[in-house]
């Protein structure tokens, strides 16, 4: 990369020989005084800029040098130059002064605070930032760096401009959602593409409906879980059309680039880190459930109510009074005629209180190690690192521990010819709970229903089985939370490998040649197991019943139930790039790329299922009952296998003019394999085109000094993406049926409708831009507006039975998105004993469908005219006077029987589909309309502050429903919320008899005829949020160099930290944060405290 | 080091990019071959419904449970509440027909495409050729009036399809034309079957003998009298065995591999047929219990008095055609066309193995005194004794009487009238809401 520099820096620069010469010599150092070698020292072009022209030589070495291993340099220049230029990444230029004698210099560079790297590195290429055209954002990982935070992704949050973070769930190991200028599919994937020191990376996606209860509790190997934090250097995320359409296909949700550490030449660098960390028992409190006093009474309130009736068995009061046969008598007399005895038993579970918090979750320390030693010399380059990271989530029952081993070495053969490799090895370990199908064991949601005094064990010990969770009323599958702890397990062991291997070849100065390989092996294995003396195994067992003449039988065998999922992900990426790169008269700067880059991928997953598991033994017992056939619950075995290939050429030119106007030109041609697909999809082409002007090299300028960078952009391009499940032809699978008995025949199966007139979808950028620094960077801005298009996007499309479908593959879609992004990073006090800096960014987006075909049978009114992530509302008018809810309809506040136009006799309303949608109006956005984060640094003496924040300005979200109208039941508990219903805008709890107007009619919509579920999107359950999560402070202290040296260490940090500690906002009441606001089901985000330090010697 | 370079790119040019990319997904296959083509209609064959079930329901065979589990099902089948049913309530199908419909098009769409043998495409087309039919048979007689030559040119039924195509619309066809479809696509399959005879656990697909016992079938349903007598003749000459029960009581004459068997393919009974619901007085007082063969056989009595039905949804119980059947339809026609010795000659041929020898001869006695008239009355019972639960008799009440039938359930009465329009099934909502020309 630096020779790249040198050649860009210098190839422009000639001057002559005949001046007379003087030698320059010095050391570089850093402020801990530590010498850096590579550092480039020049001339800089604008003192040599009018003399140039006159000849046409190059001679570099007159021109500049780099630093040696020890930071030194030495140069002869003409007496004519009076200052030389000094730079290094990562540090702030500086021109020093040579006009005197200028030998033995030390030159302290001060490391740059603006996060502004001087070359854009897209993965492909490394674009010299003055000739950028495009979108992008750029961080160093050190400035954003937290303890206790296992991937990169979570500390993304709220800290580049236009990427929205959204954390799935608080769980160890969790992926964060992310989300790049809003999302261009309404079906796909709108994962980013990661991008590992240019290999894109094989991966999961995350699930569209991530929060989902099937979703939720799954443990998944996302891209980049086994990449450790510390080994990478900075993550570059490009936006724009002209960014990513090199990337291809893939990339129309933006790409991620994360620049790995590399050694450095000069001295072994040892450095060594360790951390505590202290996860927060999660505040259950946050979720305002009743307290076993207010559970009683509600329980005697529902008994006392002879309208309500569902499940009225259930719970402990109602247990207590059937026992004593005392129920009507409570029902017509009241508590007070109930005899001492009822009164006692009944009073004892007010002072019942279990602490679900304490069950479920939990304080937990955990910690984190990293060493990493790295260096070099001219001819090779080294860092290697290991780490250790452990944590146990606040979720009793969950965690993660992390290895890691990275290793990375550069040789530099000779002049021209260099080679590289990296491995980045680990072994990934998540732990959770399991939970079964209908998720009502899953901790998050158990914490909310599980009754106050029900208690966990007896006094000898025994488990204590939740009565009110049963599966019918004469089916109680004993589940206790502790026994259900001991008796089962859920792991993912994700092992991984990647490798990196890459040559480059300097043909002449011009000509560059480079070749980069990558493997990435991947290798997870999840199990589940379950005991037989476990609820899960129970419930199991239940989908093997069958009746016999004698009865209730199941073919599963006794035992315990072991599921283990083994997927081993293969791919290589193998990219050969030509690069050229010349300027001719001083004024033409030309960029030439050409490149292809052939992927293939490999993915294995094999899962089995053992029953009747003996721990013990480790055996299983097979299943010979024929009924099992028919039971795919109980397969015994399942392997899939996908491979993908894909060939792509591509190339990029970029033209400079006199260092102000650049314009740049990408095409992509994207082939893959897509069997069955029609052949004039299979080489896509992607194309950008994209300018810039820098406005601040224009004489015009000369006068503002104040403004020392200015440049405008913009750039448009277009992607496609072909959706491979759908054919033009009948494409079948193969299958086994057996039609009569004792046949068992191979049948190919159609694998969906054919729909020959699929087209691609396609998708526009545009995109424009402004970068400013003024006061020589000391306020640096950037702006971006874009626009994308989506059109032709793919989706299911209800279509007529008589074709033998429901639903094919068609184009269906248009969604655009625009938004605006800023981002402002200032140096506001700089002094030798106090520094702050601070670096804000706020972005916006608004997602339009523009056009989607609704279908005929849906409930909810279709999306177009609004954002993709709408929310639709019915909209209440409060309650009549019997509690029931009133609704607006026409400017009129009406009855549920008229606004749903309810029937007797009927099943409910008499509406028809088209009405039903009508119901509805838009309540808001799902999606943020501002989003973006503050991150502010304060150095005093050796004490660094550093303050993360990220925020999220009016999103709309949707609680679920803290209680059913028709349902509220004793045996489980509910949110105090249920204790104020009927008054305000929640509606009355009620039963078919119980009073009002037509009663009846709107309890047998809401309790089952409300096929489209509208109670749970009433407005009463949607608000607007806004919040600001401090997501990190962290103070650290920075030992003194005149102790360092006593100790022999180059630098020593001890650091304490909190994160998540404080959340200001709209209130979020019910759940445990505003980023999971309406998920019953997932963890809570960890507060954690953590100490550490940091040692390099 | 140049030289590598160069190498390297000349070879990268001429690396055959298709080549790279062609990857053959495991477990994907574009069909081609005859053996594809095999597997791929097996698949259509593999498509079942509860068409015959829950027609089962809707006529007067079973008594329902109310206190059985899931009924709610089938209740508002059962009380002919077409009106507002219980949203939990079974559709009948109609998808699944047009899904079989589909395999069954693709195969006849490519049959000059097929690459194998010549004799085994023939004879697979043949079969989609009259898989095909079947699919359109049972469509029309669920969803449109019962055939009458008189208004059938005008009697709304169902859409045909005999292409796959996206963006067409699907208009009705009246029954004449279906009915017209029905029997094309039989003479094609006619004329391309090859195998008179399925072996056994292969005889759910079609051969020429279930050819024409589906043709005397829809030549019947016609009132084709002559017609229906000629077919069944023809399906006769390649099977005339009838199950003796007198002899073999192991299974029930309508199982896949009885010597009667000519295609075991459709489902008509299933798990809840035999366990939420009992079997009605009406279809019990049909038989003679002592002398009637079937009875046990079909039937087992619970143990509070009532009987339940032996089929179940054990796959041994798929039937469509058997010989029995040919007797009946060859005894109703030459009796509808006053040829009533002949027919008696015939009934009784059959019902020699059906009754005990004594029950047999007080049997004959009994047909011998009947008149015509009576002779038709009591062909009808003998159908619904032969076939019960079988999935005939709703068809067979739509295309004979109609008669009126009482059900109670939970207490309440619920009246069919006689030739009430509720003989006709309403087309199922997602059918109306995917098509606007239904």
């Amino acid at each position: 990369m630096k020779n790249l520099i040198f050649l860009i820096l210098f190839i422009p620069i000639c001057m002559t020989a005949q001046h007379q010469q003087k030698r320059v010599s010095g050391t570089i150092v850093d402020a801990a005084k530590m010498p850096i070698p590579g550092a480039s020292v020049y001339i800089p072009s604008t003192m040599v800029g009018s003399k140039s022209k006159e000849q046409g030589v190059l001679d570099g070495a007159m021109l500049g040098t780099t630093t040696d291993f020890d930071g030194h340099f030495e140069l002869s220049i003409a007496d004519s130059i009076k200052s030389l230029v000094v730079s290094y990444m990562g540090f702030k230029t500086k021109t020093i002064d040579v006009s005197g004698t200028a030998t033995d210099l030390t030159i302290v560079l001060q490391e740059s605070t603006e996060n502004l790297a001087e070359v854009l590195i897209t993965g492909y290429q490394k674009i010299e930032k003055r000739k950028a055209t495009s979108a992008y954002s750029t961080i160093n990982v050190s400035e954003i760096e937290q303890a206790g935070v296992a991937t990169v992704d979570q500390m993304l949050t709220g800290q580049l401009p236009g990427v929205i973070v959204q954390p799935t769930s608080g769980a160890p190991g969790a992926p964060s959602k992310i989300t790049i200028r809003g999302t261009a599919s309404l079906n796909g994937s709108s994962d980013p593409l990661w991008v590992l020191d240019g290999i894109p990376l094989e991966g999961e996606d995350i699930p569209k409906d991530f929060r989902d209860k099937d979703n939720i509790d799954n443990l998944q190997s996302f891209p980049i879980a086994g990449l450790n934090p510390e080994d990478i250097e900075s993550i570059t995320v490009l936006k724009d059309a002209s960014a990513t359409s090199i990337y291809g296909a893939r990339a129309a949700n933006g790409v991620i680039v994360i620049t790995t550490k590399n050694g450095k030449k000069g001295g072994m660098r040892i450095n060594a880190s360790a951390n505590a960390f202290v996860t927060q028992k999660p505040d259950y409190s946050k979720l305002n459930l009743m307290t076993s006093d207010q559970k009683v009474d509600f329980e005697l309130f529902l008994a006392s109510r002879k309208d309500l009736t569902y499940q009225k068995d259930r719970g402990e009061v109602a247990r207590i009074l059937n026992a004593f046969n005392a129920y009507e008598t409570f029902q017509d007399n009241g508590f007070s005629a109930l005899n001492p005895e009822v009164q006692n038993a009944i009073n004892n579970l007010r002072s019942q209180n279990t602490n679900w918090g304490d069950q479920l979750y939990q304080m937990a320390v955990n910690q984190q190690y990293n060493l990493s030693i790295s260096g070099g010399n001219d001819q090779n380059t080294y860092y290697a690192s290991a780490g250790f990271f452990d944590e146990k989530g606040g979720t009793i029952g969950t965690g993660q521990q992390r290895y890691n081993i990275t290793l990375k070495d550069k040789f530099n053969l000779n002049d021209e010819f260099s080679v590289g490799l990296a491995v980045f090895a680990s072994q990934n370990k998540t732990s959770s709970y399991i939970t079964g199908a209908d998720s009502f064991t899953n901790p998050s949601r158990y914490a909310r229903n599980a009754n106050p005094y029900l208690r966990l064990t007896d006094e000898q010990g025994n488990y204590i089985y939740d009565p009110d969770l049963v599966e019918r009323s004469d089916l109680n599958l004993n589940y206790n939370v502790l026994e259900e702890r001991r008796n089962t397990n859920h792991e993912l062991v994700a092992n991984s490998l990647k490798s990196i291997i890459n040559a480059d070849y300097d043909l002449t100065d011009d000509l560059h040649f480079s070749t980069q390989l990558g493997l990435q092996f991947d290798f997870n294995r999840t199990e589940k197991f379950s005991d037989k003396n476990s609820y899960y195994t129970r419930k199991y067992r239940q989908r093997s019943r069958y009746t016999t003449p004698s009865g209730d039988a199941y073919y599963m065998p006794e035992g315990g139930i072991i599921q283990n999922w083994n997927t081993d992900v293969f791919q290589y990426n193998w990219k050969t790039t030509a690069n050229y790169n010349t300027t001719f008269d001083n004024l033409h700067e030309l960029d030439v790329m050409l490149g292809t880059e052939f992927r293939r991928n490999k993915i294995r997953e094999i899962q089995t299922k053992g029953f009747g598991y003996n721990p013990n033994t480790l055996t299983t017992i097979p299943i010979t009952d024929d009924r099992v056939l028919t039971n795919p619950l109980f397969d015994a075995y399942n392997k899939r296998y996908t491979e993908n290939a894909f060939a792509s050429f591509f190339g990029t030119a970029s033209y400079t003019y006199d260092r102000k106007y650049t314009g740049f030109a990408s095409l992509r041609y994207d082939g893959s394999n897509l069997f069955g697909v029609n052949p004039k999809y299979r080489y896509l082409p992607i194309w950008s085109v994209a300018g810039s002007w820098n406005v601040h090299e224009e004489d015009f300028m000369r006068d503002f000094e104040v403004v020392n960078n200015l440049k405008l952009r913009a750039s448009y391009g277009i992607q496609g993406n072909i959706d491979k499940n759908t054919s033009p032809f009948v494409l079948g699978m193969y299958n086994n049926v057996s039609i009569l008995p004792g046949t068992n025949e191979e049948v190919i199966q159609a694998l969906g409708a054919p729909n020959p007139d699929l087209r691609w979808e396609k998708t526009t950028s545009s995109n424009v831009g402004l970068d400013l620094g003024l006061f020589n960077n000391k306020l640096y801005l950037t702006g971006d507006y874009y626009y994308r298009k989506s059109t032709d996007l793919i989706g299911l499309r209800a279509v007529p039975l008589e074709s033998g479908y429901n639903f094919i593959n068609t184009n269906w879609g248009t969604v655009s998105n625009s938004g605006f992004e800023l981002s402002i990073n200032t140096i506001n006090i700089s002094n030798s004993n106090f520094k702050w800096t601070s670096g804000f960014n706020i972005s916006h987006n608004k997602s339009t469908v523009e056009d989607i075909q609704i279908r005929e049978e849906s409930f909810k009114p279709s999306l177009k005219g609004y954002s993709a992530n709408a929310i639709f509302a019915i909209k209440t008018a409060g309650l009549d006077s019997n509690g029931l809810p009133l609704f607006w309809k026409d400017g009129r506040t009406v009855s549920a029987v008229e606004f749903y136009n309810l029937e007797e006799a009927t099943d409910g309303s008499q509406l028809t589909r088209q009405e039903h949608r009508d119901l509805y109006s838009y309540a808001g956005d799902g999606a943020p309309q501002f989003s973006g984060g503050f991150r502010n640094t304060f150095r005093y003496k050796q004490f660094d502050l550093r303050i993360l924040s990220n925020f999220i300005l009016n999103q709309t979200v949707q609680a679920a429903p803290s209680y059913f109208p028709t349902l509220a039941q004793p045996g489980t508990n509910y949110s105090t919320q249920i204790l104020n219903a009927g008054t305000g805008n929640l509606p009355a709890l009620i039963g078919s008899n119980s009073p009002g107007f037509n009663t009846d009619l709107v309890y047998s919509w809401y309790n089952s005829f409300d096929a489209g579920r509208t109670y749970e999107d009433l407005d009463i359950w949607i608000k607007d949020i806004s919040y600001i999560r401090i997501s990190s402070i962290r103070l650290s202290y920075a030992v003194p160099d005149k102790y360092l040296e006593k100790l022999k260490l180059s630098g020593l940090n001890f650091n304490i930290e909190g994160r998540n500690l404080l959340v200001f906002g709209t209130d979020y009441d019910g759940y445990f944060d505003p980023e999971t606001y309406g998920s019953l089901y997932a963890q809570p985000i960890p507060k954690v405290i953590s100490a550490g330090f940091n040692l390099t010697f | 080091m140049k030289k590598l370079i160069y190498l390297s790119l000349t070879l990268l040019l001429c690396v055959s990019c298709d080549d790279y990319l062609d990857i053959k997904p495991v477990g994907q296959v574009i069909p081609s071959s005859v053996e594809d083509y095999r597997s791929f209609l097996t698949t259509a064959y593999s498509i079942t419904n509860l068409g015959k079930v829950l027609s089962t329901y809707r006529d007067d065979e079973l008594q329902l449970n109310p206190d059985s589990p899931g009924v709610e099902q089938y209740a508002d089948i059962y009380i002919w509440n077409d009106e507002n049913p219980s949203p939990l309530t079974r559709s009948f199908p109609y998808s699944s027909f047009y899904n079989i419909v589909f395999y069954c098009n693709h195969v006849i769409e490519n049959k000059n495409a097929i690459e194998g043998d010549a004799e085994a495409i023939e004879e697979l087309v043949g079969e989609a050729y009259a898989l095909r039919a079947m699919q359109y048979f049972e469509l029309v007689n669920l969803y449109a009036k019962p055939y009458n030559r008189a208004t059938a040119g005008q009697d709304p039924a169902v859409p045909i399809v005999t292409k796959y195509e996206t963006d067409v619309a699907y208009p009705v066809k009246s029954v004449q034309e279906v009915y017209d479809f029905i029997l094309e696509d039989l003479n094609r399959a006619e004329d391309m079957i090859i195998l008179d005879k399925q072996e056994v656990g292969l005889n759910y697909r079609f051969s020429i003998a279930a050819v024409k016992a589906f043709q005397a079938r829809v030549y019947l349903y016609q009132n084709e009298w002559q017609k229906a007598i000629d077919h069944a003749d023809a399906a006769l000459a390649l099977n005339s065995e009838l199950q003796d029960l007198n002899v073999d009581l192991t299974r029930m004459p309508s199982e896949y591999n009885s010597v009667e068997s000519i295609l075991a393919l459709e489902i008509v009974a299933t798990f809840d047929t035999a366990n939420n619901a009992t079997i009605s007085d009406d279809l019990i007082e049909a038989y003679d219990q002592s002398s009637d063969l079937r009875f046990d056989l079909y039937f087992r009595p619970t143990s509070s008095g009532r009987y339940r039905s032996k089929k179940n949804a054990d796959t041994k119980f798929k039937v469509s055609y058997r010989t029995s059947e040919l007797y009946l339809i060859k005894a109703e026609a030459l009796a509808s066309l006053d040829q009533t010795e002949p027919a008696k000659t015939i009934l009784l041929e059959f019902a020699k193995h059906r009754y005990t020898p004594e029950g047999f001869d007080a049997y004959k006695l009994n047909i011998e005194a009947l008149n015509n008239e009576a002779l038709l009355l009591e062909l009808a019972e003998e159908r619904r004794r032969e076939f019960a639960i079988e999935g005939h008799r709703w068809f067979d009440l739509r295309r004979t009487t109609q008669p009126k039938i009482t059900k109670t359930y939970e207490g309440q009465t619920f009246i069919l009238e006689k030739n009430d329009e509720r003989y006709v099934i309403p087309l199922p909502n997602d059918a109306v809401i995917n098509n606007p020309d239904l």
